[in-house]
C-alpha cells in the first residue's frame, strides 16, 4: 500500500514537472487609468485584462504587472518605458484613453512592442503605426452607426454635440459632425467640455436655446453623467444619443433610472446569458470576481488580451510573433469576431442600447455588424 | 437667465464656505492651509456613503458630516500645524501640502477610485417659477449655505467661544497674555474649517460628484476667491467666492444673453467657451494682484504663502 503511494507520488510529480516544463513564461504589463477623471473606465479595462488573464490558455505561466496611467497625456508613455524593457514581455495592454496611446505609439516603434488599447479615438490608428492594435471599434465605424440610428431610425436631424476636449471626445465629434452633414442633418449647437469642469449650466442655457432635436454627446464617464444628470435637473426633455459610457453599469450607478429615461448609447459590445459557453463563463466569471456587471471597456479588453494570449500559446515567441498574429489572424472571442483591417483596427461592431427609465440596465435596440464609415 | 442666476448663486454659496474656512485659518495661524480643497473630497466621500447607507438627503446627514469633519480638522491641526508653529508659516504650508497628499490617497484607499455621487440637499428634480424651471437642489444649496454662514457668524460674533476664536486671529499673542488657551483655539478653528469645506462637500458631491482627486481644484478656486475679494478679510472671501462662481456661470453664458454680439463677432462664442472663461478668470486674477493686491475688500497686505 505504501509503495502504491509512492508510486503515484512519483508519477504526479514527475507529470507536474513535465507540464512545468512546458509552460511558458510571459509577462503581461496592464497600463490603464485607475485612478482620476477615468478611473470608472480605467477600473473596468483593468478587471477586463485581469479575468483574461485568470482565464489564460493552459501552458502560460503569467506575471501581470499594473501600472496606473492617471489622466495625463504622458502617463502612458512614461509607463511603457517603465515595463517594455522587462523580461518576457511581448506586448502590453494600453490605455483607453487614445491621448495617452497616442504618446505611446513612438516608444511602441522603439521597442517593437504591439499595444492593445479599447480605445475608440480614431488618430491612434491612422499613423502608420504596425504595432498598435484597437480592440474598440475606430470613431469612425462608431459614430457611423450612432448617427445611423439617429437619422435612420430615431429620424432626428437637428443635433447638438457636446464633447470632452480630449482626443477621444474631439474624435467623436469630427466624425458626428462630419456624418451629420453627410446624411442631410445639422450640427445647430455644440461645445467642448474640459474634463475637470464641473459647472455647466451656461452650456445647457445655450444647448437650449438652439432648439435642437437631439443632444449626441462623446464624453469620458464621469462627464457624461454630470451632464445626463444636469439635463434631467434642468427639466430639458429632448433625445440623447451618447457614447459608450453612458452604457457603463459603473456611469449608470451615478444616475438615478428617471434622470436615463429615453437615453441611448453606442457601445462595443453587448453580451447576453445563454449566447455560448464562453459568453456565460466570462459573464459568470466576471461578476463573481469583481461584484459588477462588465461594461465594453471589459469585454473588449478580455477579448483582446485573450487573443493576444492565444497567439503565444500557439507559438509566437516574441513581440514581432505577437505582432504577425495580431495582424493576420482572425479570433472569435466573447463579443465579436476581431480582425485586423490592416491598420490595426480589430473591431468591427457595434451596437445601441437604451434606458427605459424604469432600470439602470439598458436595452439592446439595435446592432450593426461590419459598419462602414459615411 | 434666472435658472442660470440661481446656479451662480448656489455655486457662489458652496465657495464661500469653503473661502471663508480658508480665511478662518488663515487669520486664527498665519498659515495657509492648502489641505482645505481636501476637506471638500473626504467631506464628499463621507455624504456620499451616508448616504447611500441611510437613504436619507443631505440636510438630515449634514450634522454627522459637520461632526466628521471638525475631528478631520482637528486632527490636521495636531498632526500638520502644532508640530510647526513655531517655524516659518511655509513649513506649514508645506506640511498641509503633504497632509493633503495623504488625506485624497487614504480616501482613494478607503472608497476606491471611482467617482461617488453624494444625496441630494433635500430632493432631486425641478420646480417651475413662471417660464423659468429651477433645479431644487441649486436652491437647497443656496437656503443651506446662507443657514451655514448664519450659524457661523452667530457663533463667532454672539458667543464667548466666538469671540475668543477672534481674538486669536486678530492678535495670538494678546489672546495668549489675556490667558487664553491659544492652541485649543486653534484646534477648534481648523475644525470649523473642515466642518465648512465638508459641507460644501455634501453640496457639490450631488450634481457633481465627488473623486479622490478633485481637492486640488477646489483648493485653486478658494485660494483664488481668498485672494481676489481681500487676503483675511471674511467679507472679501464671500465676494472672491461669488465672483469665481460667476467666471464659472455667467461669463460663458453671454453669448446666450449678448447674441448681437455673437452676430457681430464669429470669434465671441469661442471667446467666452466654458473653457474659454478659465482664462477670463485667471487675467481677472493677475488683474486684481497688480492692481489692486490687498483684494477688493482687503486689509493689510499680508505673505500670500
Amino acid at each position: 500500500m505504501r509503495s502504491t503511494g509512492a508510486i503515484v507520488l512519483a508519477t504526479m510529480v514527475l507529470f507536474s514537472s513535465g507540464a512545468r516544463a512546458q509552460e511558458t513564461n510571459l509577462t503581461v504589463p496592464i497600463i490603464a487609468p485607475i485612478t482620476g477623471l477615468l478611473a470608472l473606465e480605467g477600473t473596468s479595462q483593468l478587471n477586463g485584462a485581469n479575468l483574461a488573464i485568470a482565464h489564460a490558455p493552459a501552458g502560460l505561466k503569467i506575471k501581470s504587472v499594473t501600472v496606473d496611467s492617471g489622466t495625463a497625456a504622458d502617463g502612458g508613455a512614461n509607463a511603457l518605458e517603465r515595463v517594455a524593457g522587462e523580461k518576457n514581455v511581448d506586448f502590453v495592454v494600453a490605455p483607453l484613453f487614445g491621448t495617452q496611446v497616442l504618446a505611446m505609439l513612438p516608444g511602441a516603434l522603439d521597442y517593437k512592442m504591439p499595444l492593445l488599447a479599447p480605445t475608440g479615438t480614431g488618430p491612434v490608428t491612422e499613423q502608420g503605426n504596425p504595432y498598435m492594435f484597437r480592440l474598440y471599434p475606430h470613431d469612425a465605424i462608431s459614430k457611423a452607426a450612432h448617427i445611423r440610428y439617429v437619422v435612420d431610425e430615431l429620424k432626428l436631424k437637428k443635433a447638438a454635440i457636446l464633447y470632452n476636449t480630449t482626443g477621444y471626445g474631439q474624435s467623436g465629434f469630427k466624425y458626428m459632425s462630419e456624418y451629420l452633414a453627410k446624411a442631410g442633418g445639422e450640427v445647430v449647437f455644440s461645445e467642448g467640455i474640459d474634463l475637470s469642469a464641473k459647472e455647466i449650466s451656461a452650456t445647457l442655457a445655450k444647448l437650449k436655446a438652439a432648439k435642437p432635436d437631439v443632444v449626441l454627446i462623446q464624453m469620458h464617464s464621469a462627464s457624461i453623467a454630470m451632464v445626463v444628470k444636469q439635463l434631467a435637473a434642468a427639466n430639458i426633455q429632448i433625445h440623447v444619443v451618447g457614447n459608450t459610457t453612458i452604457a457603463m453599469p459603473a456611469t449608470a450607478a451615478l444616475l438615478q433610472p428617471s434622470e436615463l429615461k429615453g437615453v441611448c448609447a453606442e457601445s462595443a459590445s453587448w453580451l447576453e446569458k445563454g449566447a455560448s459557453s464562453a459568453t456565460d463563463r466570462f459573464l459568470d466569471d466576471y461578476t463573481a470576481k469583481f461584484s459588477a456587471m462588465p461594461d465594453a471597456y471589459a469585454i473588449q479588453q478580455y477579448d483582446g488580451l485573450m487573443m493576444a494570449l492565444t497567439a503565444v500559446k500557439n507559438g509566437a515567441k516574441s513581440a514581432e510573433d505577437v505582432r504577425k498574429y495580431m495582424s493576420s489572424s482572425e479570433y472569435r472571442g466573447v463579443a465579436m469576431t476581431y480582425k485586423s483591417d490592416g491598420k490595426g483596427n480589430l473591431a468591427h461592431s457595434v451596437v445601441i442600447v437604451c434606458y427605459d427609465g424604469a432600470s439602470l440596465t439598458p436595452k439592446l435596440v439595435k446592432r450593426y455588424d461590419d459598419v462602414a464609415g459615411f | 437667465m434666472l435658472q442660470l442666476l440661481v446656479n451662480t448663486f448656489a455655486l457662489g454659496a458652496a465657495y464661500s464656505l469653503l473661502a471663508i474656512g480658508f480665511v478662518l485659518v488663515l487669520n486664527a495661524t498665519g498659515a495657509v492651509n492648502l489641505a482645505h480643497g481636501s476637506f471638500v473630497v473626504v467631506g464628499g466621500f463621507l455624504s456620499a456613503s451616508l448616504g447611500t447607507m441611510l437613504k436619507l438627503p443631505g440636510a438630515v446627514v449634514l450634522p454627522v458630516v459637520l461632526a466628521g469633519m471638525m475631528l478631520v480638522g482637528g486632527a490636521l491641526a495636531l498632526i500638520a500645524y502644532y508640530p510647526l508653529r513655531n517655524r516659518s508659516a511655509v513649513s506649514v504650508f508645506i506640511s498641509t501640502i503633504s497632509m493633503s497628499a495623504i488625506l485624497e490617497t487614504s480616501t482613494l484607499l478607503v472608497f476606491g477610485p471611482a467617482p461617488r455621487v453624494g444625496p441630494p440637499v433635500l430632493t432631486a428634480g425641478s420646480v417651475e417659477l413662471g417660464l423659468a424651471t429651477l433645479n431644487v437642489q441649486s436652491l437647497a444649496t443656496i437656503v443651506l449655505a446662507i443657514a451655514i454662514v448664519g450659524a457661523q457668524y452667530f457663533v463667532l460674533s454672539r458667543t464667548v467661544l466666538g469671540k475668543r476664536l477672534r481674538a486669536v486671529a486678530e492678535d495670538r499673542e494678546m489672546a495668549r497674555a489675556l490667558g487664553m488657551n491659544v492652541n485649543a483655539m486653534i484646534f477648534v478653528t481648523f475644525g470649523i474649517a473642515a466642518a465648512l469645506a465638508g459641507a460644501a462637500g455634501l453640496m457639490f458631491a450631488n450634481t457633481f460628484y465627488i473623486t479622490p482627486g478633485d481637492g486640488e481644484g477646489y483648493m485653486i478656486k478658494t485660494y483664488v476667491a481668498a485672494t481676489m475679494g481681500g487676503w483675511g478679510s471674511l467679507r472679501g472671501a464671500i465676494a472672491g467666492a461669488f465672483l469665481v462662481a460667476a467666471f464659472e456661470v455667467l461669463v460663458p453664458s453671454l453669448p446666450l444673453m449678448l447674441p448681437a454680439m455673437v452676430d457681430a463677432l464669429p470669434s465671441f462664442q469661442a471667446a467666452f467657451s466654458p473653457t474659454a472663461s478659465t482664462i477670463w478668470l485667471y487675467l481677472a486674477f493677475l488683474v486684481v494682484l497688480f492692481f489692486r493686491p490687498q483684494g477688493l475688500f482687503g486689509e493689510a497686505v499680508q505673505q500670500r504663502a
